[in-house]
């Protein structure tokens, strides 16, 4: 936008330039000829009765005489004349002029050839024509040398005045930058309000309404956040107490049709319990959660979420870290990433050879979790993103995992890939994190915090 | 509906529970008693269980405290271990896995993580609440368990006649005055008479028979 500005303000003054050396030009060429003309008509009268005197004394019958040169004035004339008789014969011309008659009539006044101008007058009952010439030449020289003096300065002007432009242009609009650089570090991580400055008014106003906007945005994300926080509190609360206490029914009664019944309710409130944390998860996805203004490192993040089903704990899988040196971190909102990736264990977990570790590989591109088991088809690749897709037969599981995981990628500004075989192996499924180039980096002080 | 159902799976492992329904009645309980261990919830009537928790311990308290909540992200988790909780359990849980947090949280408080304690022929798990001595598995009621395993958190040290009484009654419970020595008693005969000493006038301490 600045280079178009001080274009367009360069061309415009150099334009404008031209037209009022064009103006002027056309106007110092009235006023030449009319000096010019005033000169050559002065010079004439003054000279008619030097010349009159001068024809009286020539003898009758002599051809033209040419005036010799005044001493002291050998160059060139300007001005040259000629005495002609009433038919037009030349009777004496000034040195400089031509023996033959002037192609201008014999009538007093201005004429013109196609080299001079020319003025006459006469004397003696018209019976003596003075014509007086001046080249056109000569007026032209005049002209040329007074457009130059007009259109020289403009080779100066046009380099000062791309400066001078682009000086005021650049200053102009340095609060402008500053602003869209303030508007422009603004994203999902960070909307905090534009820092206060001195802003010129019609920006303040722009500023003004980007931090009401901000405002809102920040207000309806917390708002997002804060009912799915609650959500999950009114939702987990009752089927924990659910769940507790058919736990502790299940304890009471001795075994037998009524145990068996409240085997199969705890069952299905272990269901409900990760329907529900799944459809939170997607409502979480949905809340604008993503990025985050300060790198985390992930180290510590997947070993906490490794640490839910790892083989400690009751029922758990033994899950194989791969820690990366240096310790990496990313600008990744912590929540997001663990989500994202609980959902891959999860369904590394779930539908991985039950024999055999998870493992989760740290890389400078993000995180690959990949798990043994049968080979998945292209075709059964591309459906696992879709919500409720199991891969066909295989129907444990929510369905719902890679797709949160998938949404939950995008809105971290990476991309979730699914391989199988997994890499370097001849079976197993391979689900990576990726990052963009340089999304990953090495660890601030190069160690976690905590 | 959840407290009621950890109190009383609590209670059947034959461990005393106290349960306070709000921040105030929990700082009430904890000016006049000494807890083994403390389940805290984050969402409550009277505010958020979090600074309650880094008030705890900034006023001294030493217990372990297990975080069990709704609130299921990892940044909630980081929040509360930042603010002094020795573990986290999102809602919903199985009874088991709370068991399990519960006992190898006390043992990490205690110093000793490892759930298999050795004493000569007597083998205890404290993980999976079983005895063996000689090679034979011993049966253990829920008050004798508690005992035992009240003792067996720190083996070789004198633990008092109160500290074991806190362990097997809730505050406010009528305690008799032999209690604690009936199920002494009982436990000797079924680990060994040598395995649990007296020592007289301040209390008793498990040793390998």
């Amino acid at each position: 936008m600045t280079r178009r500005l001080i274009l367009w303000l360069t061309g415009v003054t150099v334009l404008l330039w031209l037209l009022t050396a064009g103006l002027g030009a056309l106007i110092m060429r009235e006023e030449f000829d009319e000096v010019f003309d005033s000169s050559l008509a002065e010079t004439a009268q003054r000279l008619l009765p030097l010349v009159v005197e001068d024809v009286f004394s020539r003898n009758s019958g002599e051809g033209p005489k040419r005036l010799p040169h005044s001493p002291g004035m050998e160059d060139e004339e300007y001005l040259t004349f000629q005495v002609r008789d009433q038919d037009g014969a030349v009777l004496l011309h000034s040195h400089d002029a031509p023996a033959e008659p002037f192609a201008a009539p014999l009538e007093p006044g201005f004429a013109d050839t196609p080299t001079h101008r020319i003025f006459t007058t006469n004397a003696v009952s018209g019976s003596i024509v003075l014509q007086v010439a001046d080249p056109l030449a000569h007026r032209a020289e005049a002209m040329s040398e007074g457009l130059q003096a007009l259109l020289l300065p403009l080779l100066a002007l046009v380099p000062l005045s791309v400066i001078a432009v682009w000086t005021i242009v650049r200053r102009a609009l340095r609060p402008i930058g500053a602003l869209s650089a303030q508007i422009g570090a603004r994203s999902g991580a960070n909307l905090a309000p534009l820092a206060p400055g001195p802003l010129p008014p019609e920006l303040s106003t722009i500023a003004h309404s980007v931090d009401d906007l901000l405002d809102r945005l920040r207000r309806t994300i917390e708002a997002e956040r804060s009912f799915t926080a609650n959500s999950a509190h009114e939702l987990r609360t009752p089927i924990a107490g659910s769940l507790a206490q058919t736990q502790r029914l299940i304890e009471e009664l001795e075994a037998g049709p009524a145990r068996d019944r409240a085997l199969q309710i705890e069952r299905s409130l272990h269901g409900l319990s990760r329907l529900a944390e799944k459809l939170l998860q997607l409502a979480r996805a949905d809340a604008g959660i993503g990025l985050a203004a300060n790198p985390v490192v992930l180290e510590p993040i997947v070993r906490m979420v490794a640490d839910e089903f790892s083989g400690s704990r009751a029922g758990g899988h033994p899950i194989d870290v791969v820690p990366a040196r240096p310790f990496l971190a990313a600008a990744i909102d912590v929540d997001a990433f663990a989500i994202a990736l609980r959902n891959l264990i999860e369904n590394a977990v779930t539908h991985g050879a039950p024999d055999q570790p998870v493992t989760v590989l740290i890389t400078p591109h993000g995180v690959d979790v990949t798990n043994a088991g049968p080979v998945l088809d292209s075709a059964a690749l591309l459906r696992l993103k879709q919500p409720f897709e199991r891969a066909g037969a295989v129907a444990r599981g929510t369905g719902l995992g890679l797709a949160i995981a998938d949404a939950l990628a995008r809105a971290m500004g990476a991309r979730l890939t699914l391989i199988s075989p997994a890499r370097g192996r001849n079976d197993g499924f391979q689900a990576s994190l990726v990052f963009p180039e340089g999304a990953v980096g090495p660890a601030p002080g190069g160690r976690p915090e905590s | 509906m959840i407290g009621d159902a950890v109190r009383s799976h609590i209670a059947s492992s034959g461990h005393a529970v106290d349960w306070a329904r709000t921040i105030g009645s929990a700082a009430e309980h904890l000016s006049v008693g000494d807890y083994a261990l403390v389940l805290l919830d984050l969402q409550l009537p009277d505010g958020s269980g979090l600074p309650f928790l880094k008030g705890l311990r900034q006023d001294g308290h030493r217990m372990p405290v297990i975080v069990v909540t709704a609130r299921d992200q990892i940044s909630d988790r980081i929040e509360g271990l930042n603010n002094g909780a020795d573990d986290y359990l999102v809602k919903p849980f199985d009874l088991g896995e709370l068991s399990a947090r519960m006992g190898a949280v006390a043992r990490r408080t205690a110093g000793r993580p490892d759930p298999l304690l050795t004493l000569g022929p007597v083998v205890i798990d404290m993980a999976n609440r079983s005895v063996v001595v000689d090679g034979a598995s011993v049966d253990l009621t829920a008050r004798e368990w508690a005992v035992l395993d009240r003792l067996a958190l720190r083996p070789g040290a004198v633990i008092s006649k109160a500290q074991i009484e806190d362990a097997l009654y809730a505050f406010g419970s009528e305690v008799e005055s032999n209690t604690v020595e009936v199920y002494v008693s009982r436990l000797r005969r079924k680990i060994g008479a040598s395995a649990v000493q007296t020592v007289r006038g301040v209390g008793y301490r498990l040793t390998a028979p």
